[in-house]
């Protein structure tokens, strides 16, 4: 019965994010004739390529009942370790496997905090956010470094395989995958079990640190991976690369649907949200709106995309109050 | 000296005048042409930029453009590849020409190779790209000269030796840059003159009054003699906070400022002598060399020589000061110094 439910609402909510879509795309193609050039569709997603990588994970722990505020602080750090250790002549390839491990190694640190010390994610990454940031700035203060060889470089740049960019090649290879772990896996079925009762899960025998445990490793992983994505994108590499990236990428990941206290959400959701900002922020772009007044406008839709679920549910719950304690009493404790 | 030096370099461009115009080949624009084009500060929100947005806005109506002028860009505080969505936006919408003012080094370089290649000249101002990134930079002064500037007037003001430390703008802020190398060099050139004055650090406030300030706070802690500041912001910024830590005099503050901004700051000698230029006539001249690309007036090569409407003729040269580049040289630097505050304070709007 609480499937049901779930589904149908939040097909509403999908259909309602694939109308603003659709009107956003009108708007953009009347604005501009250029819109539905190859160039142009690119470079919608080109340039927050790596924001939206980290959103299907981050999808995965926000239904999982968790938050990892670090991503972005970890995307940084990874540029800055991989950069750093280049610096000191290192072989791009091997800096990028040691970028990789650090990464892994990390996500294990934050995941224990969580899964076996039962710390709030909240507290946990919001100091990884903190400490992440401060080691990056330490291995490269202020300077700025670049000079990566070419194909490092040409990874990040559209063309590298057809008209696309390594970025989006990863996206896309990522975001199927975890639609088929999320909706088609029994680890996927945990993660939604976790993120809608912790204890529940566990009585029903789900091994839940284990699933915690690789969330936040597949998160700090993904991470890393992302931050490499944009200093190959960019061709250099400071400490604050990133920065604020997390708030972007939670934006995306609960206007697509998903419920910030865990439980509910859909990739599908989160994919069309990622089509609904990166397109919305290439139309304010096209009508020359600044940063200052893209960053309101998606700040709003953060708002709606939290008030507009909570409110349409609290008024279901109204109408439907009768009806739906006959058919299952027993749903009361959602 | 310096007023020596200022003759000497307006008697050049006067002569330089006169040759170019001894002959026939100077382009003059021709007004009226439709030409869109975006002029893109490193961020939105700071003053000289707002003029050189101003001086833009005087040529566009001069040559009664019938096409749009936007002036837009990223928000304070933003990345270094905050510029990027700007450009490769401005290249969707099919625009005739892109006026930036770098503040992502390097960054941004495949963006505006993006629009040249979609024939869409782009002129850096202020800040260049680089070479293979730009048709043409519009340099406000001479780079080299930069560091000349501010290695005269740190000697000026220290003339006991004493340690001086920068307080920049963002690391990839392109001019910034290369006027500490430059400062650096005039330093390490000349110890007969200059081995006295130490560089202890260079630290980056980003633009921002509120980082820069911390930034300058920190320094005073560490007990130099003089903040020499590359960008109005910082200067402002460092002005403030030796006066609010009541050490006018005692910490010296001098770099590249705006006299509307800091002539408070040296009436109360928590200032001392700065440099700058008119960013409103940084932004007409941008315009003007803008306007005859994209009208295909001029080719962007070196040796191309036009006018620029009140401002005289300009010519295309070669950048001494970077391999490959081309600029078009406004100069000359004014330098503000306590001693004549009289011949350069303005009168400030009451609001």
């Amino acid at each position: 019965m609480l499937q049901n439910r779930d589904w149908s609402w939040l097909k509403t909510w999908e259909a309602f994010l694939a109308l603003i879509l659709v009107i956003v795309i009108i708007v953009n193609s009347q604005l501009s004739e250029f819109f539905f050039g190859t160039d142009n569709l690119i470079n919608v997603f080109q340039l927050s390529i790596e924001k939206v990588i980290v959103a299907i994970i981050m999808t995965l722990i926000i239904i999982n009942g968790e938050i990892d505020l670090s991503v972005a602080s970890m995307m940084g750090f990874a540029a800055s370790l991989f950069a750093w250790l280049f610096e000191r002549g290192v072989a791009p390839e091997l800096a990028i496997l040691i970028t990789m491990i650090v990464g892994v190694v990390i996500g294990l640190f934050n995941g224990v905090w969580v899964a076996y010390f039962g710390l709030p994610s909240l507290a946990v990454t919001l100091a990884g956010l903190v400490g992440y940031r401060g080691a990056a700035r330490i291995l490269l203060e202020d300077r700025s470094v670049g000079d990566f060889p070419a194909w490092f470089d040409s990874l990040g740049q559209p063309d590298w395989l057809g008209p696309f960019s390594a970025g989006i090649v990863v996206f896309a290879i990522l975001f199927v995958i975890f639609a088929v772990i999320l909706h088609y896996s029994a680890f996927g079925r945990y993660v939604y079990i976790i993120g809608n009762s912790r204890d529940a899960a566990r009585y029903a025998g789900v091994r839940v640190r284990q699933v915690k445990m690789i969330l936040f490793v597949l998160s700090a992983t993904i991470s890393s991976l992302a931050g490499l994505l944009i200093a190959s994108r960019l061709g250099s590499v400071r400490a604050n690369q990133a920065e604020g990236f997390e708030l972007d990428i939670i934006t995306i990941v609960l206007l697509g649907g998903v419920s910030i206290f865990g439980g509910r959400g859909t990739i599908i959701g989160v994919g069309l949200s990622i089509l609904v900002v990166l397109n919305l922020r290439n139309g304010m772009g096209l009508a020359n709106y600044g940063g200052n007044i893209q960053t309101s406008v998606v700040g709003t839709l953060l708002i709606l995309s939290v008030l507009i679920p909570n409110m349409a549910q609290y008024l279901q719950r109204f109408e439907g109050f009768g009806r739906k304690q006959k058919l299952s009493p027993s749903s009361s404790s959602d | 000296m310096k007023r020596f030096t200022l003759l000497i370099m307006f008697i050049l461009m006067l002569s330089s005048i006169a040759v170019v115009g001894a002959q026939d080949d100077v382009v003059v624009a021709e007004p009226g042409q439709e030409v869109d084009m975006v002029l893109l500060p490193k961020f939105l929100g700071i003053l000289v930029f707002d003029q050189a947005h101003e001086g833009a806005l005087e040529a566009h109506e001069e040559l009664e453009n019938p096409g749009t002028l936007e002036f837009v860009g990223p928000g304070p505080g933003e990345g270094a590849d905050a510029q990027i969505p700007f450009i490769t936006s401005a290249v969707t919408q099919g625009v005739d020409a892109i006026m930036i003012s770098n503040n992502g080094g390097e960054v941004v370089e495949p963006a505006t190779i993006e629009a040249l290649e979609a024939g869409i000249p782009v002129v850096s101002w202020d800040s260049p790209v680089t070479a293979e990134g730009e048709t043409v930079f519009i340099a406000q002064v001479d780079f080299d000269e930069t560091g000349q500037v501010m290695a005269d007037m740190a000697l000026k003001l220290l003339p006991d030796g004493g340690t001086m430390a920068i307080l920049s703008a963002t690391p990839d802020a392109t001019n910034q840059n290369e006027w500490i190398e430059a400062l650096q060099a005039v330093l390490a050139d000349d110890p007969e003159t200059y081995g006295d004055i130490e560089l202890v650090d260079i630290v980056y406030g980003n633009d921002q009054s509120e980082d820069s300030y911390n930034e300058a706070l920190g320094l005073i802690d560490q007990g130099v003699d003089l903040i020499m500041a590359p960008t109005t912001v910082g200067i402002a910024a460092a002005a403030k906070a030796v006066q609010d830590e009541g050490l006018c005099g005692e910490v010296l503050v001098s770099g590249l400022g705006l006299p509307a901004e800091m002539q408070g700051f040296v009436e109360d000698g928590c200032a001392q002598d700065f440099a700058l230029w008119s960013f409103v006539d940084l932004g007409y001249l941008t315009y003007y060399t803008a306007y005859l690309l994209a009208t295909d007036a001029i080719e962007g090569e070196v040796g191309e020589t036009f006018e620029a409407g009140r401002m005289g003729v300009y010519t295309i040269e070669e950048d001494p000061t970077r391999e490959d580049g081309k600029r078009v040289l406004m100069g000359p630097f004014s330098i503000f110094s306590p001693e004549d505050i009289d011949n350069w304070r303005v009168e400030l709007d009451e609001e």
